[in-house]
């Protein structure tokens, strides 16, 4: 096995920052989120899971879609600039999972040209994880907490080396070419011995995606959302959910975006087609023109989320659209916990 | 990025534009590029995105054939504000137009059978191109009966057609509103109402339905009294899209997407739906 | 916090009576949750009522589902009418809607309950240590013991803010909202933001756009912070569901001491007094 100290592993992270963006946890006032960091010393190391999933990086919250022009010479689409290459660093294996669930949709034909650019221009270094957490229920979806097969490094915390913090060894295995490729001048030693087991948590039975079509009348679903709120945050949270908005705006004569209003355009002027998340559980989302709402009730959008998840994105995709990471479960006001519906469901 | 990005419209050029009803005009695009118009082919039933560059984009059913010529015709209903902006604009200004999108009519199947059209409202618009294509090709089809509603006779739209549609053979064509006003002498009364008036015999028939779902619904539980089955029962639906490309999420009926799996779904399929449209 | 398990019992007969009776057709209280959390509950039977328990993780403010009452439950009936338990904190988001018309007074069965503070994961929450309302101030019945802590309300926090210039305050604001992600978690726990459609999502006129960038979490924040003026009720359901920890009580309470200052009340003390904001008085004097 080959191990490196943390004392490397900065060295070598600042190296990669200094010509590509690297993106790693930081702390940030009372949160730790992927974030681009202009050295190592901005990196949180010691971190249990970022309270935003990586996927605000390969979906952005907000984007720009396409440049509209409109010039005395008519109207000019353009497209934007290239991204920078970027490795992400400390990935935990749920959010690198996340991406794959992302990957069977958003890659499959016709690709998303933003996604897939982001996506083939990323190094995941993934960081394992020694422990599951309160709120973790990765097993249960058939993930490890120490899964590797879903970045390109897998670093793994083994014990601290003599000199504190600075000699701490990670275990560094390369999974892919992308990977190989990245590590560089990563100081690395040969050594015998073996990852480290993660403690094998309890497991909540999951219902695969053929059983969720009969219970879909049950009165289970409502009672569910009473205390809902419709308040979104589990769909901003989540790893693998990826509802998208789209409206045109004008841009200031500064040229900064401001996706502010507009309720036409200037001629001469410029319009940016921005792409927002949205929410499933927002009341208005389904509403058509006329008025019309398929998804009237909390009940109704609550299902239908849960659903997606494990019923209809398998049937589409593949994958069930959940990773076990917890983060809804740890964010959600009222203690909708997607865990103790998952057993509810089973026995229902 | 390039040109294989479907989010990219292609850019086209208003050269008509005419009021169809009240609050509902018809767009007809060219689009601009050569390549982009020859490489453009649908069928009855497809759908595509039209940008109000400013304001942004909404789904419309394709209310033109390409049988008739290259020009994409679009029927608006004013209701919203990417509509409300392309109601703003005039012969000449540039669109944008992504598509085409979904899934289509299986007329081939229909060849030799009686086809009934149902259409409410601005769902008529989709209806069109299968009318004008079997008016084209009037022999290959049975005995083509329409019937047309609107709230009010005001916001009837393709008034100008059913002269012509009339006059083909065996063709009917039938026309009712919910409410009449005084120059009105037509039938008064909800399409179901007429569909049992005219009580088209199921035999070797099919129907499509297409306007507010409250209408497609119950015309589906009169057809199903009159005998059709759920095959011969196709329909198109509406939903709020982002994409067309069912990569927003947002369109889903269960597991099925109006945009990739439909719009144009049989009644058999839609029995078979986890959610109710 | 009150007589313990006994408190419990009084508070689980009340709502079986009152569902028995037919007196409301809803009990909205709090419930046991997953992983030691407690958790809004919705009692429509009165053997159900066994699931109500009350103690210090109950800090969830219920008046926020008041409205999804106002339409029958089925078609042809009348609107439901519901017994709520509520906190003090939670009893002036009440009165607040009341005098809003919001809710009718005699659609709502008030159970009151004495409060010495909740805690959230074991740490006594923030508004509770500055808290002088121990008592429910509109109740129909009110239950639990005489308090036994009183705080006082001595704006610390606000004070700070006030201190900072105007640059440090948009920096200090700038840095908050910059992790905001717009989720609307805050308006959608919140008793008194209860528009059909919100100023932050109206397409015509677009006052907001759909990016969820700086300038527009700015703006959906202030917004919402002078939409609230002379109305917040200082509950901190906004600040507690958030869930990238943004102190939105702090700018709410700011606006809250302003209008303190110019006119002399604070929202939810009872559901006669106008809001001043709602209101024109030729009299007023506002300082220049």
């Amino acid at each position: 096995m080959q191990v490196t100290t943390r004392e490397h592993l900065t060295a070598w992270l600042d190296g990669l920052a200094r010509h590509l963006t690297l993106i790693a946890p930081k702390t940030v006032e009372q949160r730790v989120l992927y974030r681009p960091v202009a050295d190592s010393s901005e990196i949180a190391f010691d971190f249990a899971r970022t309270d935003l999933p990586v996927k605000e990086h390969f979906l952005p919250p907000t984007h720009v879609l396409l440049s509209i022009e409109k010039g005395k010479e008519g109207v000019r689409l353009g497209e934007p600039s290239p991204e920078r290459e970027r490795v992400v660093f400390g990935l935990r294996p749920c959010d690198a999972r996340a991406l794959r669930v992302l990957d069977a949709l958003f890659l499959k034909e016709p690709a998303d040209p933003y996604y897939a650019e982001r996506r083939e221009k990323t190094t995941l270094v993934g960081l394992a994880c020694r422990e599951m957490g309160e709120q973790c229920f990765c097993t249960s979806l058939g993930l490890a907490p120490d899964e590797a097969g879903d970045v390109d490094v897998m670093l793994t915390v083994m014990e601290e080396g003599r000199g504190g913090e600075e000699g701490r060894r990670y275990a560094v295995q390369v999974m892919t070419e992308k990977g190989a490729a990245i590590l560089g001048v990563l100081n690395l030693e040969k050594v015998e011995g073996a990852l480290p087991v993660p403690a094998a948590g309890s497991k909540t039975p999951v219902l695969e995606a053929g059983a969720w079509p009969r219970l879909f009348d049950h009165a289970y679903w409502a009672r569910l959302a009473d205390r809902c709120l419709s308040c979104r945050l589990c769909t901003y949270v989540c790893p693998t959910c990826r509802c998208f908005d789209v409206r045109d705006y004008e841009v200031p004569c500064e040229g900064a975006s401001s996706g502010g209003a507009s309720n036409g355009s200037a001629p001469g002027g410029r319009i940016e087609r921005l792409r927002a998340w949205d929410s499933c559980m927002a009341e208005g989302y389904r509403r058509i023109a006329g008025g019309h709402n398929p998804r009237l009730t909390k009940g109704d959008r609550l299902r239908n989320r849960l659903y997606c998840k494990f019923c209809y994105y398998p049937q589409d995709y593949g994958p069930v659209a959940c990773v076990g990471c917890g983060r809804c479960i740890a964010r959600c006001p009222v203690n909708v916990d997607v865990v103790e519906v998952l057993a509810d469901v089973a026995t229902l | 990025m390039a040109s294989n990005n479907p989010y990219l419209p292609y850019l086209g050029t208003l050269v008509g534009v005419r009021d169809l009803a009240t609050g509902v005009k018809m767009f007809q695009v060219a689009l601009d590029d050569p390549g982009e118009r020859a490489d453009f082919t649908y069928q009855p039933g497809q759908f595509a995105f039209v940008s109000a560059f400013g304001v942004g984009e909404a789904p419309f059913g394709l209310a033109s054939t390409a049988l008739r010529g290259p020009v994409l015709e679009f029927a608006v209903n004013r209701v919203g504000t990417v509509t409300d902006a392309l109601h703003r604009l005039g012969e000449g200004d540039v669109v944008g137009v992504r598509g085409p999108f979904g899934n289509w009519f299986a007329l081939d199947e229909m060849k030799g059978k009686d086809v009934i059209l149902l259409g409410g409202g601005i769902g008529g618009a989709p209806l069109r191109p299968v009318i004008h294509t079997m008016l084209d090709q009037r022999a290959d089809y049975g005995r083509l009966t329409i019937l047309w509603a609107a709230r009010l006779p005001s916001l009837l739209i393709f008034t100008d057609e059913f002269d012509d549609w009339r006059a083909a053979p065996d063709t009917a064509l039938h026309v009712t509103v919910d409410q009449g006003d005084e120059a009105w002498t037509g039938d008064v009364g909800l399409i179901t109402e007429l569909l049992e008036k005219v009580a088209p015999a199921p035999e070797n028939a099919v129907t499509i339905t297409c306007g507010p779902p409250i209408m497609i619904k119950n015309t589906l539980l009169t057809l199903k009294r009159l005998g059709f089955s759920p095959d011969q029962m196709i329909v198109t639906l509406e939903a709020k899209m982002k994409c067309g490309i069912g990569k927003c999420g947002r369109c889903n009926l269960g597991e099925k997407f109006v945009c990739t799996d439909g719009p144009v779904f049989s009644c058999a399929e839609i029995g078979k739906f986890l959610e109710s449209f | 916090m009150g007589e313990g398990s006994e408190l419990i019992d009084k508070i689980r007969a009340k709502a079986r009576e009152l569902l028995q009776g037919g007196r409301v057709d809803c009990f909205i209280g709090y419930e046991e949750g997953s992983r030691g959390r407690a958790r809004p509950a919705f009692i429509y039977d009165p053997q159900d009522a066994e699931r109500l328990i009350w103690d210090e993780r109950c800090a969830h403010n219920l008046v926020v589902y008041l409205h999804q009452f106002k339409s029958p439950l089925r078609r042809g009936e009348e609107p439901p009418r519901v017994g709520i338990l509520v906190k003090p904190c939670d009893s002036r988001s009440l009165n607040i809607l009341f005098r809003e018309e919001q809710i009718e007074r005699e659609r709502v069965y008030v159970v009151g309950v004495t409060c010495d503070g909740v805690r959230t994961n074991g740490q006594p929450q923030e508004r509770c240590r500055r808290c002088a309302e121990r008592v429910p101030l509109v109740y129909d019945i009110v239950m639990g013991g005489v308090p036994n802590v009183l705080g006082r309300d001595d704006y610390a926090d606000v004070t700070k803010l006030e201190q900072m210039s105007p640059r440090e305050r948009l920096a200090f604001w700038t840095k908050e909202f910059d992790r905001c992600i717009r989720c609307y978690a805050c308006r959608q726990a919140c008793p008194a933001c209860y528009c059909f459609e919100c100023v932050a999502e109206q397409l015509d006129p677009a006052w907001m756009g759909i990016a969820i960038d700086l300038s527009q979490k700015q703006f959906f924040h202030c917004m919402r912070a002078y939409h609230l003026a002379g109305r917040c009720s200082g509950c901190s359901a906004c600040e507690e569901a958030c869930p990238m920890g943004i102190p939105l009580s702090l700018l709410n309470r700011k606006v809250a001491r302003e209008v303190e200052a110019l006119f002399g009340y604070k929202a939810g003390q009872d559901a006669e007094t106008p809001p001043p904001l709602a209101t024109f008085k030729k009299e007023e004097q506002l300082p220049l």
